[in-house]
C-alpha cells in the first residue's frame, strides 16, 4: 500500500470506477460504476486483479499523471494518446508522467494498478458519482495508493498484452441492437420505424446519466406516471428526441420508453463520442 | 390481486398495475422472501422492477408470484410521521396562483393543509415523490426544466408533492424551501450502511409540511 500516482491535471474527467453499487436503486441511487465495464475489466485482468477492483476511469482527454514508484499500470479501453497503448501493461518507471494529449478511438479509458486503488467506499462501491456526493472527486495533486504492491509482480516482464476476446475496436460496427420497451405498444407504428431505420448522431449534451441522440423528432405518446429506469432505455422527451439512460441516470421518470439497448451493447454504445453517427436494429 | 407482467430489458421484469398497497406487499416479499437470482427492486407510481442477475423465464416468477400474498391488508404497517418545516418562498408561487387561480396564500394554506404519503423515493437519492396533492394544485411540468435546482426544493409536479433531495435538473414548480434532510451521503460511507441513516423518507411515511414565518 504506497503512494503510486499522482493526479498532474483531472482534464475532461477523472474518477474513481468499479462495478458500482446495485441494490439502492430503491432509493434514487444509480447504480453508477465504469461506463464501459467490458474496459474495466480488461483493464484490471491484465494484473491479475479482480475483475471489478477500483480503476481510474479517464474521459476524452487532457489527463496528466505521474507515476511516484515504479509502478505496473494497465491501460484499456478508448485510445486518447498516451503513450502507454491500451490493452497492454507496463512496470513504469517513478517519475515517469502519462499525458492523454488527443483522443484517437473510444471516449473512455482505464486505467488499473496491482491490487486495484485503494480508496474508500459509500453503499459498498468506490465509484464517484459527483452529482450525488457519493465517492472521492479527484483535483490536482491528489495522490493515490494501490492495494497491492509492484515489486516482484512479473519479475523479467517489460510488457503484458491483453488475450483478443478482452480486446475491442471503437471505430467499427456502430450499429446496435435493441428490445422493445416498456411503453413499446403506446408508441405509432412510424415512430418504431424511424428509430432502426434512419442514422442517429450522439449529441454533445450527453455524460454519465445519459446521452442524448439528434436526429428527426419521434411522435411522443402521452407521458407517464413514473416509472423506474433502467440503463439502457431510450426515453424520448416530449420534444421527439431520445435520451439513452446511462449508469449514472435518474432511477425513475415519466417519459414513454420505446426501446431498451442490449446490455452487452451498453459499453460499446458508452464509448461513442459526441458526433458519433449511429445505426439501430431491432433484435 | 390482478397484475401484468411485462419484461424490461433481458434480466428484469415490470410487475404492472398495482395498487399502492400492493406495491407494499410485493416489496415487503421480495425483501422476506425473494425468489432466487433477485438481485434488487424498484418502486414505481404503479409497479414494481425486480432486477434480477441473470435472465428469469415468465413461468418461473410467475411460480413465485402466486406464492405469496399480494393483498393489501398484508401490508400495512404503522409509518412514521415527519414534520417538514417550509418557508414560502419559491420563484414559481406567482405562476401557480395565477395558473390555478388561486391567491399565493390559498395555494401556500392547501399544499401545507394535506396529508402526504410516500408513494416510492426515486429519481435522486432520497427523492420522495409524494401522494395527497390537493387536486386544484395539479399543473403540468414546466415546458422548459430548470437545469439546477438546489437540494431541499419544495415543488409540485403533476399528481406529486415532492423536494429536490440533490442539486439537479427538474421540471416541477418550485413553491418553497426546507432544510429536513432527504438524503446524507457522509452517513452512506462504508459497505454496511442502514438507510433510515442515509435517507430521511422511506416509502409509506407521512408527511406534513409546516409553514415557518
Amino acid at each position: 500500500m504506497t503512494e503510486c500516482i499522482e493526479i498532474l491535471s483531472p482534464g475532461v474527467g477523472c474518477s474513481i470506477q468499479d462495478a458500482g453499487r446495485p441494490g439502492w436503486r430503491r432509493f434514487g441511487v444509480p447504480p453508477g460504476g465504469a461506463m464501459d465495464r467490458f474496459s474495466m475489466r480488461s483493464a484490471n485482468r491484465l494484473l491479475g486483479n479482480r475483475p471489478d477492483a477500483p480503476v481510474l476511469e479517464l474521459l476524452m482527454q487532457g489527463q496528466k499523471l505521474r507515476l511516484l514508484e515504479d509502478t505496473w499500470v494497465a491501460l484499456a479501453g478508448g485510445d486518447l494518446g498516451a503513450s502507454l497503448k491500451p490493452w497492454s501493461a507496463e512496470c513504469l518507471p517513478a517519475g515517469k508522467e502519462l499525458h492523454c494529449l488527443n483522443r484517437y478511438e473510444g471516449l473512455w479509458s482505464y486505467l488499473a494498478v496491482p491490487g486495484g486503488f485503494e480508496v474508500p467506499r459509500w453503499f459498498g462501491s468506490a465509484s464517484t458519482d459527483a452529482r450525488n456526493g457519493l465517492g472521492q472527486v479527484l483535483r490536482n495533486g491528489d495522490c493515490l495508493r494501490s492495494v497491492g504492491s509492484s515489486r516482484d509482480l512479473y519479475p523479467g516482464v517489460q510488457r503484458r498484452l491483453s488475450v483478443a476476446e478482452d480486446r475491442r475496436s471503437f471505430s467499427a460496427e456502430l450499429e446496435f441492437e435493441l428490445l422493445p420497451g416498456p411503453q413499446f405498444d403506446s408508441f405509432a407504428a412510424s415512430a418504431r420505424a424511424v428509430l432502426v431505420e434512419l442514422t442517429w448522431t450522439i449529441s454533445s449534451r450527453s455524460d454519465r446519466t445519459g446521452y442524448r441522440l439528434k436526429g428527426p423528432a419521434l411522435e411522443v405518446p402521452a407521458s407517464i406516471p413514473s416509472e423506474p429506469v433502467l440503463p439502457g432505455s431510450f426515453q424520448i422527451t416530449g420534444s421527439g428526441q431520445p435520451i439513452i439512460t446511462m449508469t449514472d441516470g435518474p432511477t425513475v421518470g415519466g417519459y414513454a420508453k420505446l426501446a431498451v439497448l442490449k446490455e452487452a451493447d451498453l459499453d460499446r454504445l458508452a464509448q461513442c463520442a459526441p458526433g458519433t453517427q449511429l445505426r439501430f436494429r431491432w433484435a | 390481486m390482478p397484475f401484468k407482467l411485462k419484461a424490461y430489458g433481458e434480466r428484469s421484469w415490470l410487475v404492472d398495475g398495482l395498487e399502492h398497497a400492493a406495491r407494499f406487499a410485493l416489496e415487503a416479499a421480495l425483501l422476506k422472501s425473494p425468489p432466487d437470482f433477485f438481485e434488487e427492486h424498484v418502486l414505481g407510481h404503479s409497479n414494481v422492477l425486480l432486477v434480477f442477475t441473470r435472465p428469469l423465464a415468465k413461468s418461473a416468477l410467475l411460480a413465485w408470484l402466486s406464492s405469496i400474498d399480494l393483498e393489501p391488508s398484508v401490508a400495512l404497517k404503522a409509518s412514521p410521521r415527519h414534520k417538514v418545516p417550509v418557508i414560502y418562498d419559491g420563484p414559481d408561487l406567482e405562476e401557480v396562483a395565477g395558473k390555478t387561480g388561486l391567491s399565493v396564500d390559498e395555494m401556500i394554506a392547501i399544499h401545507a393543509g394535506a396529508d402526504y404519503t410516500v408513494r416510492m423515493i426515486g429519481f435522486t437519492p432520497g427523492f420522495p415523490y409524494l401522494d395527497g396533492l390537493d387536486p386544484r394544485l395539479e399543473l403540468d411540468r414546466r415546458d422548459l426544466p430548470r437545469t439546477r435546482i438546489e437540494p431541499g426544493t419544495v415543488a409540485i409536479g403533476g399528481p406529486h408533492a415532492g423536494i429536490y433531495s440533490v442539486a439537479s435538473p427538474g421540471g416541477w414548480h418550485l413553491l418553497g424551501r426546507t432544510n429536513f434532510e432527504l438524503f446524507r451521503p457522509e452517513r452512506a460511507k462504508g459497505d454496511d450502511v442502514e438507510p433510515a441513516e442515509a435517507f430521511g423518507l422511506q416509502p409509506g411515511d407521512r408527511v406534513r409540511f409546516v409553514p415557518q414565518g
